[in-house]
């Protein structure tokens, strides 16, 4: 509801454009008026026009002008708002949006709770999930916990420890806050050198152009949501005895047995960490096998990499109870029978977008029934001032992806180049141990939507593991369409397998052949370079039916050309 | 038995339906682009015969091994004292992620190289049983040139076979150089480096290619105390600048040290280890003198030049780019041609001479976009022009693109 407000004259100083306390009332001037800013009702408003200049004008407000005759005001009015943009969030879809809409000459302001490890209704951070409770984290746990697999191997190529080496948690844990800390900082100083303003507070939409933080309200011409998503602990008895990731990733000490319910990204990142840092690990998984969703190879292949490494798999087996024991430890009743003893049992079944007291119900905002937030292909939800990108969308929930949606939508909005955000040929990773790379249709996604296809796979020790004589391998797939040649997807499981996928991503992503494959030269030597390689298709598959099995093209060591 | 002659994949020779030859082709030299041509070769249908020196991880005019310097010398033993190296700095960072290690790990140089043998032994087993299940014979001994169409092989007994061949194929390699100063039997090169019975403790590498930038990296990953001495501003000649001074910086970083601007005058024996005189007279005194200044094409006991095939002024062979010689009949890749000195291009030439010659596809090396690496601790790796040859022959604008970033993993290991 458009209110009128009184507005003082601008000042150009740094301190105006950064204070919260521009509850002024704002009054229609006409001297700054927009005689020079009229635009047409339908497109949205852009800035782009005069960025240099505007760019000058950053410490002042702006004003925008719309002729709107949405909700009820006079068509021809214009308009003024605190900010053209309000960002409710500040993870990475939308720090990318704010800041890029304000590069594009937008006033814009961003609103997040204030910092904690552990997420709710009243703490987050600047950064996000990614940098305080997600990627960032769980990378650096993954690499702690990683070198006990190094100590072993390096073993076997001449290196003697006294004693075996002892991981100190704390340590790891303190080290870990000290960088998030670091990296949340620099998240404030981006925002600040890109003249967004940052506040502090629990944002709440109360109309489709107005934010209330913490009480004091806010206008604005669009609103964008990226207020993300947080792990979601299933309604069973006992529920209070059991962590999420969250809490994972601050634990006062290192559990020395845990179970893990749960066989998505997140519980095979977590078996991992704690298996590596030496905890006793049960997974438990609902379905017959892990990473649901995954070419079906893959998954067989980490899971058995997994529990060669020592973690225990308890497959279609489900939790319906934790017990706190007299011994302080925790019993787990399952679908199955019961499994003591556990100091520790976490929930990684899942996360559920952010959107609970936000005010969407009331001004119409239109929600999926998990509680995402519907969005068009612009990011745009049902309300036409009121945007939404990253997880609280649930489209794909990575961190790149958020930053693709953000940046397209601050495009859209500001630089009145309308954009998309491009899904296809994706890659991702997870950082299991050994770690999966991934670009492109799983072989099931390749038969269902081409029907002839051909498949190349390579399974072998890789030229490390010969000498420390540990049972590591890698897995790689390329799925080709038969009628065009293109590569349809690519597959790796083994060391290296995310940073490897990255660079072949782009090849996907351009549509390349495998001839184009097979004409790049390798790199010598490498895993990497079994991928350009692959003479002899391991099956090809026509019709979308049982495939001819060819012989398997698989060398017996990594050297052998 | 007679196997099916073939026709050349050119077109403008006649087919000599009415000679027979006792291989269709007969290679010299089972490395990496022997072994690629001579099993492709025969997986098109011809009669393939290769010769081999008898094998031992050093090197020598009648030395070599079933595999070559790749497998045996070259890119796989590297490439696992690089990952021994590379986990001397690893376990250093583990104590930021909260480990406790004792103050001092030990390394056991011997055990590592032990097992660098058995590896390359086992490869080269490999590389025999590749090579007979292709139908390819195998004969070991010396190889050489006696007519357009004939090699003859001197066994380790000494005895002599002679064949004939319709095609003959040289793939013999290069091997490491030593500089022709005073002392230089003192020093050593890359393929004793690989076999090394004690672990040096002082290390000095002279060369600034990838070979002496590999091995610095090394022996200083392993804890020993490292010089590397070359003649220009910075290593890696060839490659970006801005990348060579990076790489520069990064083997600073970890305790080489570097002496740019260096000219090498003589090695003297002490009873300390070797002294090691530069050309203005500084003296450095190391447990090990490695020469990595370069390697030679192996091609001057092969008669070259009584069969008439060219070869240039450092005996690389000279060849179109079909990889023939100068001699219709002759061919040559790999090493010995010094293209593109790499085990992936000498298996492209490899496959490329297989197509053309038997399987009726004329098929040129496509030496464009070549990626490569140079496993320095940390590594290299490049595709494409440098910023250097991109200035040069680009016509236009370029925009640079770089990032110099501290890895997460450093961030909180420091």
């Amino acid at each position: 509801m458009a209110t009128s407000i009184s507005f003082t004259t601008p000042k150009l100083t740094s301190s105006f454009s950064s204070s919260p306390i521009l509850l002024q009332t704002l009054l229609f001037s006409r001297k700054l008026s927009a005689s020079s800013l009229h635009f047409p009702a339908s497109s949205p408003q852009t800035l782009g026009s005069g960025t240099h200049s505007l760019g000058r004008l950053r410490g002042l407000r702006c004003f925008t002008v719309r002729a709107e005759s949405e909700n009820g005001v006079e068509p021809y009015a214009p308009r003024h708002y605190d900010f053209d943009l309000f960002t409710i969030g500040a993870g990475s879809g939308g720090v990318r949006a704010s800041r890029f809409a304000a590069n594009f000459g937008a006033t814009v302001a961003v609103c997040e709770l204030p910092f904690s490890t552990i997420s709710s209704d009243s703490s987050g951070g600047v950064g996000g999930t990614c940098v305080l409770r997600g990627c960032v984290p769980k990378k650096l746990l993954v690499y702690s916990s990683k070198y006990s697999h190094d100590f072993e191997e390096s073993m076997g190529f001449g290196w003697k420890y006294d004693s075996e080496p002892k991981h100190d948690w704390s340590t790891l844990i303190a080290n870990k806050n000290a960088e998030l800390h670091r990296l949340t900082g620099i998240y404030k100083n981006i925002l600040k050198n890109s003249g967004v303003t940052l506040l502090e507070g629990r944002g709440k939409i109360i109309d489709p152009h107005t934010v209330d933080v913490d009480g004091k309200r806010y206008s604005a011409k669009h609103i964008l949501i990226s207020v993300g998503g947080r792990p979601f602990i299933p309604e069973i008895p006992g529920r209070e005895y059991a962590i999420d990731s969250d809490a994972a990733l601050d634990l006062p000490s290192k559990p020395e047995k845990i179970a893990i319910i749960g066989g998505g990204y997140i519980a095979l990142e977590f078996a991992g960490i704690f298996n590596g840092l030496k905890s006793e690990v049960h997974v438990f998984i609902r379905q017959k096998k892990v990473l649901r969703g995954f070419d079906e190879e893959v998954r067989d292949f980490v899971a058995e990499q997994m529990s060669l490494g020592g973690i225990e798999f308890h497959t279609e087996e489900s939790p319906q109870a934790i017990h706190k024991l007299p011994d302080g430890l925790l019993s787990l009743r399952t679908t199955k029978g019961t499994v003591d003893g556990f100091s520790h049992v976490m929930f990684a079944t899942g996360r559920q977008p952010n959107t609970k007291n936000l005010g969407l119900d009331s001004v119409g905002v239109k929600m999926s029934k998990n509680g995402a937030i519907e969005v068009d292909e612009f990011s745009q939800t049902s309300v036409p001032s009121i945007w939404a990108v990253g997880d609280v969308t649930d489209r794909v929930n990575l961190t790149p992806v958020a930053l693709m949606e953000g940046g397209a939508l601050a495009k859209t909005l500001f630089l009145n180049e309308p954009t998309k955000p491009d899904y296809g040929a994706i890659p991702s990773a997870v950082f299991s141990q050994p770690p999966i790379g991934q670009v492109g249709l799983t072989e099931e996604q390749a038969i269902q939507q081409y029907s002839d296809v051909d498949i190349f796979t390579a399974n072998f020790r890789p030229l490390k593991a010969t000498l420390s004589g540990l049972p590591d391998r890698i897995f790689m797939k390329l799925i080709v369409c038969a009628k065009t040649n293109k590569v349809l997807g690519l597959h790796m499981c083994g060391e290296d397998s995310p940073e490897i996928m990255q660079g072949f991503a782009v090849a996907i992503k351009a549509g390349l052949t495998k001839a184009d494959f097979d004409s790049t030269v390798g790199i010598h030597p490498t895993a990497a370079e079994e991928l350009v390689t692959m003479r002899t298709p391991t099956r090809k598959i026509r019709n979308g039916s049982s495939p001819e099995v060819c012989w398997e093209s698989r060398a017996p060591s990594k050297s052998v050309s | 038995m007679s196997r099916k002659m073939l026709i050349d994949g050119e077109g403008n020779q006649t087919t000599e339906e009415q000679s027979h030859y006792d291989f269709d082709l007969f290679v010299i030299g089972a490395g990496s682009g022997g072994v690629r041509a001579a099993r492709f070769s025969a997986s098109y249908g011809a009669k393939v015969g290769i010769c081999e020196l008898p094998f031992h991880p050093i090197s020598s005019e009648v030395i070599g091994g079933v595999g070559g310097t790749c497998v045996i010398r070259g890119c796989v033993p590297k490439k696992i004292l690089v990952y021994g190296a590379t986990f001397g700095g690893d376990l250093e960072d583990a104590r930021n992620f909260g480990w406790d290690l004792n103050e001092k790990i030990e390394f056991n140089w011997k055990k590592l190289v032990h097992k660098k043998t058995e590896e390359i032994s086992r490869l080269n087993g490999i590389y025999k049983r590749m090579l007979a299940n292709a139908g390819v014979k195998l004969f070991e001994g010396e190889g050489k040139i006696v007519g357009s169409n004939h090699i003859e092989v001197t066994q380790l007994d000494g005895t002599k076979l002679s064949y004939s061949a319709k095609h003959i194929l040289i793939a013999t390699g290069s091997r490491a150089q030593r500089p022709p100063i005073p002392g230089q039997e003192l020093g050593i090169t890359s393929d004793e480096a690989l076999s090394l019975e004690e672990f040096p403790k002082r290390a000095i590498v002279l060369g600034a290619g990838y070979i002496a930038v590999e091995f610095a990296s090394i022996w200083r990953g392993m804890g020993a105390t490292v010089d590397l001495f070359f003649r220009k501003e910075l290593p890696l000649r060839g490659f970006d600048d801005e990348m060579r001074n990076v790489v520069a910086r990064n083997l600073e970083a970890r305790g080489i040290n570097l002496h740019p601007k260096t000219n090498f005058s003589k090695l003297i024996k002490t009873d300390d280890g070797i002294k090691f005189i530069t050309e203005h007279g500084e003296e450095f005194v190391a447990d090990v003198v490695l020469f990595a200044t370069g390697r030679a094409p192996n091609s001057k006991r092969l008669n070259l030049s009584a069969v008439g095939v060219e070869t240039d002024e450092i005996g690389a062979i000279r060849v179109d780019e079909y990889s023939r010689t100068s001699v219709p009949s002759i061919w040559a890749i790999g090493d010995v041609t010094n293209r593109i000195n790499l085990t992936p291009v000498a298996l492209m030439e490899g496959t490329c001479f297989a197509k053309t010659v038997f399987g009726g596809q004329p098929s040129k090396p496509d030496y464009s976009h070549v990626p490569c690496a140079v496993f320095s601790i940390p590594p290299l790796s490049v595709v494409g022009l440098s910023e250097e040859h991109a200035i040069e022959q680009v016509n236009g604008e370029l925009l640079i693109f770089t990032s110099t970033f501290n890895p997460m993993k450093n961030t909180i290991s420091g």
